[in-house]
């Protein structure tokens, strides 16, 4: 059965890992590295499909089990699929179980998970196959494997090598379930920790089942940016060249432009659409509060040259909305919200975008010392983990 | 002395009324201001929030709305007085543009209408004083100046300007002195108002002040208010454009010489029906809360203007009165495809369906209200050009009263909950059934309870804005 994507290499970075690839899906092809917003509940915090649209986005996410139990699979059913349930005519990833705090009160065994509804406490039991038949009446254009996850930070290592051979266990569970491999790609997640031993079997073990995709998962929980690299470096390495890699959960700007140069290709996170909520623009010199009352007076665009319909002038066809304006609704009215989520996103985007285009032009050292230069203006404040993981794939940040 | 704006020819005036035939009669007008899509009257204003439509992003207000004026309360921007300039006053705009209009990012052609006090707003403790208002601003109680309230015209330079109304919101009903009261600092702060704004016009380097007037008339008897009235047409006639109307039923006694003008309603109508009230009695233009009202509580507003025939034939539902509104929250709609309401063509009846609407409002995603305020809107724009076709008719009346036959008189009850409703917002619960004070008649008129003057709402407290306002449900 051929995979529902193609992965079209564009351009390899011909010092550090990167790669710019369009990958081709269901609904339509869209350019890597790539970062997707989180629509957890078929929703992008008040924005409508088309404001979301509007900033780019083509590919974005939601929940598989928030939509399980909300609106049911029989509404998705009914209704024909996540698509047309929320009016989006693009592509859509959904992802599994990736709520740790969650999984605290979840017993895992051989044949699922054992979870108490977050809606309204009833017990129940995921299996793979469940998984892969909700994600079936999903529709979504990426769907994930179920996979058992453990914090990485927990010491148990025999628990951890557990995790890991029961995902490969039910990652053929899920490949023998899913009922639209033509439709729908099926991605496996390797677990094993910050251990890079276990990685490496779990990614062997993968990488023979074959999937459209490949994730990696189990990271973004707290642990050491510094172990956090190493594992993507380890396990990209072991990747072939012509799938996709998505790394889970990972979303801060400097995270992204590292696990690029690692390698990497897809990434997701919450953070930038809800930070956006605390009136937290991103901005290229850093993330700005524009709760802050130093900006009650600032009658600038959140970010000078931004195109995000908040940004852009009114000359341009914008809205030319000042930071003084945000500090006046943030926190106070939704619209203020929706507006700054609307120039979060679509500074993500536009960071992969910039990001893409330096690797097409094979210019992705000199991007990221740009943009590492840019959020911190002095080299001395450097993190030491980016600092050290660039190093590692012939990017020597702090030399001139 | 003054010309009557009768006497003006028609192109010369911003308010042309096209028909009407007595007074106390629904009556079909047109605002005309430079550079502003004309306002066709009957209409309403857009009620905003700290200068957004609730719930409706600039970028959504200009592509999925058609509301074509708004209405900006100054108490949403001036917490910072009197210690601070507030933010808005510093903004420079070029030329005669409105820095209010470019700060909350309102369309040119948008009429842009400025009144002190949020509608409806929350009474104030503090009592108003012979020269300022009381206010309520996100961080507290305030007072603005009428000296300030004339300046702020002057900087924000909005298209109309609603004149400073002494009304005591929240207190008991006022004696005769304190009617005197109203009537005479009413009297002064609109004076202050026009005199300020006619200082401005002579001195050739200020910008020209191209805003426009509206006199606030006293929720008070005729006979209350005659001195300030006499004032008003006396002095300041020319440079009155229109009238603020604290109460629709004062509509009767409106002296001859003010006729003409527009008529702006700040006499909150809380349903359908109270509203076609007032146009009966020929109010022009309104500021509608029950709109957002019903968005909150996630209700999709459902009504038509004359009530469509083809529903009306009778059958076995003969004598059964349909609903105004549908409530979103109910898991009926769960599996349903169709739009809110079947003839509407807003964004969220031509992109989504009910289905996916109450899946955002059982998740709490803020979505759902955006949907459903986009579509209520849509719903009172197709409301009012109904009204205004049928009063062209001639049929207004018998409309009414189709209407009111049709329709259940009040909006249905509220099921689920609201998004989170912030201190400087008023509050729908206990009081929600008068926002507005009574009309004062003479004194001690027995009818007139000061009871249901509303009162400060104890859960309104304005320093917990830090509060975000829905839980997450999960990380995912
Ligand atoms: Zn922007
Ligand atoms: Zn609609």
């Amino acid at each position: 059965m051929p995979p529902a994507l193609s992965y079209e290499l564009l351009a390899k970075c011909s010092v550090t890992k990167a790669r710019a690839a369009i990958l081709h899906l269901p609904h339509g092809p869209v350019p890597l590295p790539i970062f997707m917003p989180v629509a957890t509940q078929a929703s992008l915090k008040g924005l409508t499909p088309e404001q979301l649209e509007e900033t780019g986005c083509r590919l974005c996410l939601n929940n598989t089990y928030h939509l399980g139990l909300k609106p049911g699979q029989a509404t998705l059913d009914a209704i024909g699929g996540a698509h047309k349930f929320q009016s989006w005519p693009h592509n859509i990833l959904t992802v599994s179980f990736q709520m740790v705090s969650l999984l605290k009160l979840a017993k895992v065994t051989e044949e699922g998970v054992k979870f108490l509804s977050p809606h309204d406490g009833t017990p129940m039991l995921l299996t793979p196959e469940h998984s892969i038949s909700l994600q079936n009446s999903i529709g979504s254009d990426i769907i994930m494997q179920l996979d058992d996850v453990i914090a990485t930070t927990s010491p148990d290592l025999a628990r951890m090598e557990e995790a890991m051979d029961r995902s490969v266990r039910w990652l053929d569970r899920c490949i023998k379930a899913h009922k639209y491999p033509e439709r729908q790609n099926l991605f496996c997640i390797i677990q094993g920790g910050l251990d890079l031993d276990l990685r490496k079997r779990c990614t062997k073990e993968m990488v023979e089942r074959d999937t459209p995709g490949i994730a990696i998962g189990g990271l973004s929980g707290g642990e050491e940016k510094a172990a956090y690299c190493k594992v993507v470096d380890t396990c990209t390495s072991l990747l072939p060249e012509k799938k996709p890699r998505y790394v889970m959960g990972v979303g801060y700007p400097e995270d992204l432009v590292v696990s690029i140069a690692l390698g990497a290709d897809m990434f997701d996170c919450v953070w930038p659409t809800r930070t956006a909520r605390f009136g937290n623009a991103i901005t290229s010199t850093g993330v700005l509060n524009l709760r802050n009352a130093s900006f009650q007076n600032d009658f600038n665009p959140v970010e000078e040259g931004c195109t995000c319909v908040c940004c852009r002038p009114k000359e341009k066809g914008g809205l030319g909305i000042t930071r003084a304006y945000i500090y006046h609704v943030a926190a106070k009215e939704t619209a203020g919200a929706h507006l700054l989520t609307i120039h979060n996103v679509q500074y993500q985007l536009n960071l992969m975008k910039r990001a893409r285009h330096a690797i097409l032009e094979d210019k992705y050292p000199a991007f990221v010392k740009d943009f590492f230069g840019k959020v911190y203006s002095d080299k001395t404040n450097f993190p030491v983990w980016a600092v050290e993981a660039l190093k590692g794939v012939g990017v020597d940040l702090l030399a001139d | 002395m003054s010309t009557t704006l009768s006497d003006l020819p028609p192109e010369m005036r911003a308010f042309t009324i096209l028909k009407t035939s007595t007074t106390l009669a629904p009556r079909l007008g047109r605002l005309t201001l430079p550079g502003r899509k004309a306002l066709e009257t009957p209409h309403y204003l857009g009620n905003t929030s700290r200068g957004a439509v609730s719930h409706i992003s600039q970028d959504n207000f200009q592509k999925n709305t058609s509301i074509n004026g708004v209405y900006v309360a100054l108490e949403d921007f001036v917490e910072k007085l009197p210690r601070q300039t507030p933010p808005l006053y510093q903004l420079e705009s070029p030329k005669d543009e409105s820095p209010l209009r470019d700060f909350i990012a309102l369309p040119k052609d948008t009429v842009l209408v400025v009144g002190a006090r949020r509608v409806p707003c929350i009474p104030c403790p503090t009592a108003n004083t012979n020269s300022a208002l009381s206010i309520y601003t996100s961080v507290g109680f305030r007072q603005i100046s009428a000296e300030d309230y004339a300046a702020a015209s002057r900087k924000v330079r909005p298209d109309i300007v609603v004149g400073l109304a002494d009304i005591p919101y929240g207190q008991p009903q006022p004696g005769l002195k304190r009617i005197d009261k109203m009537s005479d600092r009413t009297e002064e702060w609109t004076k202050e108002l026009v005199s300020q704004k006619n200082g401005l016009d002579k001195t050739a380097k200020a910008p020209k002040a191209s805003y426009q007037i509206f006199a606030p008339i006293l929720p008070l008897a005729k006979e209350l208010q005659t001195w300030y009235l006499d004032h008003l047409i006396d002095d300041m006639l020319d440079d009155i454009s229109g009238l603020a109307i604290y109460h629709a039923q004062f509509l009767a006694d409106l002296p001859e010489q003010v006729q003409d003008l527009p008529r702006l309603s700040f006499d909150p109508p809380s349903s359908p029906g109270a509203l076609l009230y007032q146009i009966s009695l020929g109010m022009d233009i309104f500021t509608i809360p029950f709109i957002t009202e019903a968005t909150d509580a996630g209700i999709s507003l459902d009504f038509a203007f004359p009530p469509s025939r083809s529903e009306v034939s009778g059958g076995e539902d003969a004598g059964k009165k349909y609903t105004l509104g549908v409530d979103m929250w109910q898991s009926e709609h769960a599996l349903s495809v169709t739009p809110l309401s079947d003839n509407c063509s807003c964004y969220a009846c031509t992109k989504h369906h009910r289905a996916y609407i109450q899946h955002l409002l059982s998740a709490k995603e803020m979505l759902g209200w955006v949907l459903i305020q986009i579509h209520n809107h849509a719903i009172m724009d197709a409301f009012f050009a109904g009204i205004r076709e049928s009063i062209a008719r001639g049929t207004f009346g018998e409309d009414k009263v189709a209407f009111e036959a049709f329709y259940k008189p009040e909006l249905p009850e509220k099921s689920g909950q609201g998004p989170r409703v912030r201190g400087y917002q008023f509050k729908s619960g206990q009081n929600e059934t008068k926002k507005n004070p009574a009309a004062y008649k003479v004194l001690n008129a027995p009818e007139e309870s000061s009871s249901e003057a509303p009162t400060p709402n104890p859960d309104a407290v304005a320093g917990d804005l830090e509060k975000i306002g829905f839980a997450e449900t999960a990380k995912s």
